[in-house]
């Protein structure tokens, strides 16, 4: 009953609105021109739906786009990796990561990826929002298909020893306006967050801003708070595309991956 | 119309060998030197049509010295080959396929596919390499 009138509700918005959106998301230098895009589609309350419509399918075109430089997809007001505020024992090992080509990347021997190494793992990205279970689930479709599950229900984050680090942390939400904020303590050393290979400690603290500026388009953005690993806080994001039509098929990294033995770098 | 009809075929041609820059789970160059190329040329004798990576084994015969040595391709992960035309059943064991690709670091008979030939057929495939694709966060500034 309920999927019929969010339907009914959709298909009355889609009539009744322009053809195209004139969202304003676009992305940083060299970006291709994102093709005319339907509005934003909307739950009956009226704030954005961030997975397929009832009665399609598709994902988010996970894979590229970094917190920093402003290419391709990434937005306009990234800093540059130069601008990063390192703190001195990070910005050394950030550069020795550089130098040996990234060949100590856990994600390469299938460690689950957290924070914004979700929203750039290849192979599809999904995200549900469950209202009854006040839920809001974030797919992987590569990597270990991780699932990480983020609280809509006003809980507040473990405090001190009840907090145990892991790969995806604790995760509350809220909607602000058309924007899902997630907040997000609680992560373990055992991986990288994003894929340039930006340290971090166990005091990390993001803050994620995801919103659908047009049916096409998610745009997503970080805040990163670590003062263990850098001297103040600072934020990039990027857009990720609409992959209409299809569903992403299994994978699991661990299935047969031979990479990690070859990995010698520079 | 026959003029058309080898446009057409061109251009399939070129969307099945089109690797384009094919994100990995690991870094490229890590494993593998882009200075190196490899091409050889020999009998399948496994194919592991598995996650993260395709993989495929072909026996290869030293012309000089007569000795075969089984050598490792990965290609791209199996829906990113459905994507340039590839089923699982593509490579057979004991098919004869020619390799064009890049060598890895460690000195290994084990390489990146960027292009198979199937001998029997003549039929081109591109491999989805990943070779060429920076890694985002250090795009040039």
């Amino acid at each position: 009953m309920q999927s019929r009138w969010i339907a009914a509700c959709l298909s009355v918005a889609l009539l009744c609105l322009p053809a195209v959106s004139m969202a304003q998301a676009r992305g940083g230098r060299g970006a291709t021109p994102r093709p005319p895009s339907a509005p934003t589609p909307r739950w009956p309350d009226g704030h954005p739906l961030l997975s397929a419509p009832p009665g399609q399918i598709g994902y988010w075109d996970s894979g590229t786009g970094s917190l920093t430089g402003k290419n391709g997809n990434n937005l306009p007001t990234n800093m540059e990796t130069s601008e990063v505020p390192f703190q001195p024992w990070a910005k050394a090992l950030y550069e020795e990561r550089q130098r040996t080509q990234s060949k100590n990347d856990p994600h390469a021997r299938c460690a689950a990826p957290g924070g914004p190494r979700q929203f750039h793992t290849p192979f599809g990205l999904l995200i549900y929002e469950l209202p009854e279970a006040k839920r809001v689930l974030i797919l992987s479709g590569g990597g270990v298909r991780t699932w990480r599950v983020v609280y809509m229900d006003r809980r507040t984050h473990p405090q001190g020893d009840a907090l145990n680090p892991g790969f995806l942390g604790h995760s509350v939400g809220h909607w602000e306006g058309d924007t899902l904020v997630i907040d997000t303590i609680g992560f373990n050393e055992k991986f990288w967050f994003v894929r340039a290979g930006f340290p971090h400690t166990e005091a990390l603290h993001l803050t994620e801003r995801i919103s659908r500026p047009d049916f096409n388009t998610l745009k997503y953005e970080a805040t990163v708070d670590d003062p263990r690993a850098y001297t103040r806080s600072w934020s990039g994001g990027w857009l990720i595309n609409w992959h209409p039509g299809e569903d992403f098929e299994e994978y699991f990294c661990t299935d047969n991956n031979r990479d990690a033995e070859h990995l010698v770098g520079r | 119309m026959k003029r058309r009809s080898l446009g057409f075929s061109a251009i399939i041609t070129g969307l099945l060998v089109w690797a384009g820059p094919m994100l990995a789970h690991h870094s490229f160059a890590a494993e593998y030197d882009s200075t190196k190329p490899v091409k050889v040329t020999g009998a399948v004798t496994r194919v592991d049509w598995m996650n993260p990576h395709a993989y495929f084994y072909i026996d290869v015969k030293d012309t000089a010295s007569g000795r075969v040595q089984n050598w490792a391709f990965e290609l791209a992960a199996p829906s990113v080959l459905q994507r340039q035309g590839w089923t699982r059943s593509t490579l057979k064991v004991g098919d004869v396929i020619t390799v064009d690709g890049t060598r890895a670091k460690d000195g290994g008979n084990h390489g990146n596919a960027r292009t198979v030939i199937n001998a029997a057929t003549g039929k081109k495939y591109g491999a989805g390499s990943s070779e060429g694709q920076a890694p985002a966060e250090t795009t040039p500034q």
